[in-house]
């Protein structure tokens, strides 16, 4: 029997390079779901920068005429209950969404590899300490803290980008001290300290390279996550508000109708669920091509 | 004045109910271009002794002097240690591909010595391909600049050498450099480590476990059991001449080509007194002072 994965591995078994010419090997051609998942990346990204531009109506022109017209040539999305254009909400959309999600995984990235180095590093005090705080941030549900944000500061999308962020970087927090724990016990670690190697040099050069590249995989998997819970907050009415187009926020609406018009749910979910894989999979190519022990296989 | 001079070294770990001390007084000189083994079975106290010479694990606790070239090295503080390390003393692992960084390329790595002393890096470069040619890596200036796993185990060691030796350390300590390695690649290695050490006139304290390749390397054996010298001496004493039960234990159980195959390989028993000199009741040693009567060990 020969399935998809059979085919690859026999594809990598003959396609792997001998070791000495291992370096040719790393120019090999990267393959074709990779790239596509790079394309679409790179597409969706693209789309987040002009994409309100590109919207051949305007998003938030509410025609009630309209309502709910199925996919055709004006309006080859169809048009939602109020009768506006899905295209034009879907690319308008797309910077809303992948930027909320973007600034929130790029703020818990850094608090996580700062908060997880120092928890590593810094001895064990900090380390409780730190590993503590992480604990109580844990504990909180982004739901009931955006809530809670949502009551102080006024529901909007900042509040749930906010409460994203104050809830989802101990879990990088975490993954990067156990790695970077792992890494500053290595042997090679030790034999940078036996050369005279300085502190700041061998967190950045050596420890830091050799914990990171989980990170690489754990924010690209995350990218669908965190999109999928501002969603959810736009959902509960704590995140993007009503007439903003926002993926999440537009499923959501749909989803009320969704006996009376498909296609308002398909298309924003149909976005969400093409970066989502895209992110996943440019994410473990991304892996590979940063790990110098797995490049040219 | 020697180079190297241990003594009374005593080192101690945290251990679960207080520190436990596991280098009962090592005393240790190590003349300038000298080469002296330290030769002990597993968790005799060799490797400790290494580590504890460039104060690699910082939850240890050392009493005792070590003296390089002069300078006291128990208590220095980090900053001076740091001066020390790579340019005073190197350092050889006993598995060369733990002991390199995965993600920076061989040449990265034996640079860096130079590079965070100063040396510009053209220069760093030059002689870097210089040494791991000098080491007997073919086409080094190729070879430079790959990643530590695309190197085969004999040319890691090598580079493992040549990061340790490339900021011309006065004392070279290698831990167990060989025991990684296949018997064609370890006399290799030996051998390429003994030109490097009299070129350049580098004491090389050889750490292993192996009688086989100490007698052709070194010029003085030490040997170690429990934490503590058993016996110490020329090579040559020390082969035709040992002196302690255990160092003949230890020596009988080398296999030889040359042996009846019919004999059992010999052993060092555990337990017999005569052998076993244990901590707390080593028959040998008079010598040692303070020794604590705590430790029994049933025959």
């Amino acid at each position: 029997m020969t399935g998809p994965g059979a085919t690859s591995l026999t594809a990598r078994l003959l396609g792997r390079p001998a070791p000495l010419t291992a370096r040719a090997g790393s120019r090999r051609r990267s393959p074709v779901i990779e790239r596509v998942a790079v394309a679409v990346v790179l597409f969706v990204v693209l789309i987040a920068i002009i994409g309100p531009w590109l919207a051949p109506q305007d998003p938030y022109l509410v025609n009630l005429p309209d309502s709910l017209q199925p996919p055709s040539m004006a309006h080859w999305f169809g048009t939602d209950v109020n009768g506006r254009d899905i295209l034009s909400r879907v690319l308008t959309g797309a910077r809303t969404t992948l930027s909320a999600t973007f600034i929130v995984l790029a703020v818990t990235t850094a608090i996580g590899i700062l908060i997880g180095t120092a928890a590593a590093l810094a001895g064990r005090v900090a380390d409780e300490i730190l590993m503590r705080v992480c604990d109580v941030g844990l504990a909180l549900p982004p739901i009931v803290l955006a809530l809670g944000l949502a009551a102080a500061l006024g529901p909007s999308l900042t509040s749930a980008v906010i409460a994203m962020i104050a809830t989802w970087w101990p879990g990088y927090a975490r993954l990067v001290r156990t790695v970077v724990t792992e890494t500053r016990d290595a042997e090679f670690v030790e034999g940078a300290r036996m050369l005279g190697v300085g502190r700041a040099r061998l967190i950045f050069r050596h420890i830091l390279p050799n914990s990171l590249n989980i990170m690489y995989v754990q924010v690209t998997l995350d990218v669908a996550a965190v999109m999928l819970v501002i969603s959810g907050l736009s959902f509960v009415g704590v995140g993007a508000q009503v007439p903003s187009a926002e993926w999440g926020a537009m499923i959501a609406a749909a989803a009320n109708n969704v006996q009376n018009g498909w296609w308002a749910l398909l298309f924003p979910g149909l976005a969400i669920a093409l970066t989502a894989v895209a992110f996943n999979i440019a994410g473990d190519w991304l892996r590979v091509r940063t790990d110098p022990t797995l490049r040219g296989r | 004045m020697s180079l190297l001079r241990i003594s009374d070294l005593r080192v101690s770990y945290p251990g679960p109910s207080g520190p436990v001390e596991v280098l009962h007084g090592l005393d240790l000189d190590v003349e300038a271009g000298a080469r002296v083994a330290l030769v002990g079975e597993s968790g005799s106290g060799k490797s400790v002794a290494a580590r504890a010479i460039l104060r690699l694990d910082t939850d240890a606790a050392l009493a005792g002097s070590i003296r390089l070239s002069g300078t006291e090295l128990t208590g220095l503080p980090a900053k001076r240690l740091r001066a020390v390390r790579g340019s005073g003393a190197g350092l050889v692992f006993q598995d060369p591909l733990a002991a390199l960084n995965p993600v920076r390329t061989i040449g990265w790595q034996i640079m860096q010595p130079l590079v965070i002393r100063g040396v510009r890096r053209s220069e760093a470069r030059r002689r870097g391909i210089e040494l791991l040619g000098r080491l007997g890596v073919r086409d080094a200036g190729h070879r430079f600049d790959d990643y530590p796993h695309e190197f085969s185990g004999g040319m890691r060691q090598r580079a493992v050498i040549a990061i340790a030796v490339i900021a011309e350390p006065k004392l070279l300590i290698a831990d167990e450099p060989t025991t990684a390695l296949d018997v064609r690649v370890q006399a290799q290695v030996l051998e390429l480590l003994s030109g490097l050490a009299d070129e350049r006139h580098m004491a090389v304290l050889l750490i292993t476990h192996d009688l086989g390749i100490v007698a052709s390397f070194a010029e003085s054996v030490v040997v170690l059991r429990h934490g503590r010298v058993v016996e110490r001496g020329l090579t040559d004493d020390i082969y035709y001449r040992p002196a302690h039960p255990y160092t003949r234990g230890l020596l009988g159980a080398v296999p030889r080509i040359d042996a009846d195959p019919s004999v059992r390989l010999a052993t060092v028993p555990p337990g017999t007194a005569a052998a076993d000199a244990g901590p707390g009741d080593d028959p040998g040693q008079p010598e040692m002072p303070g020794e604590k009567q705590n430790e029994t060990e049933s025959p």
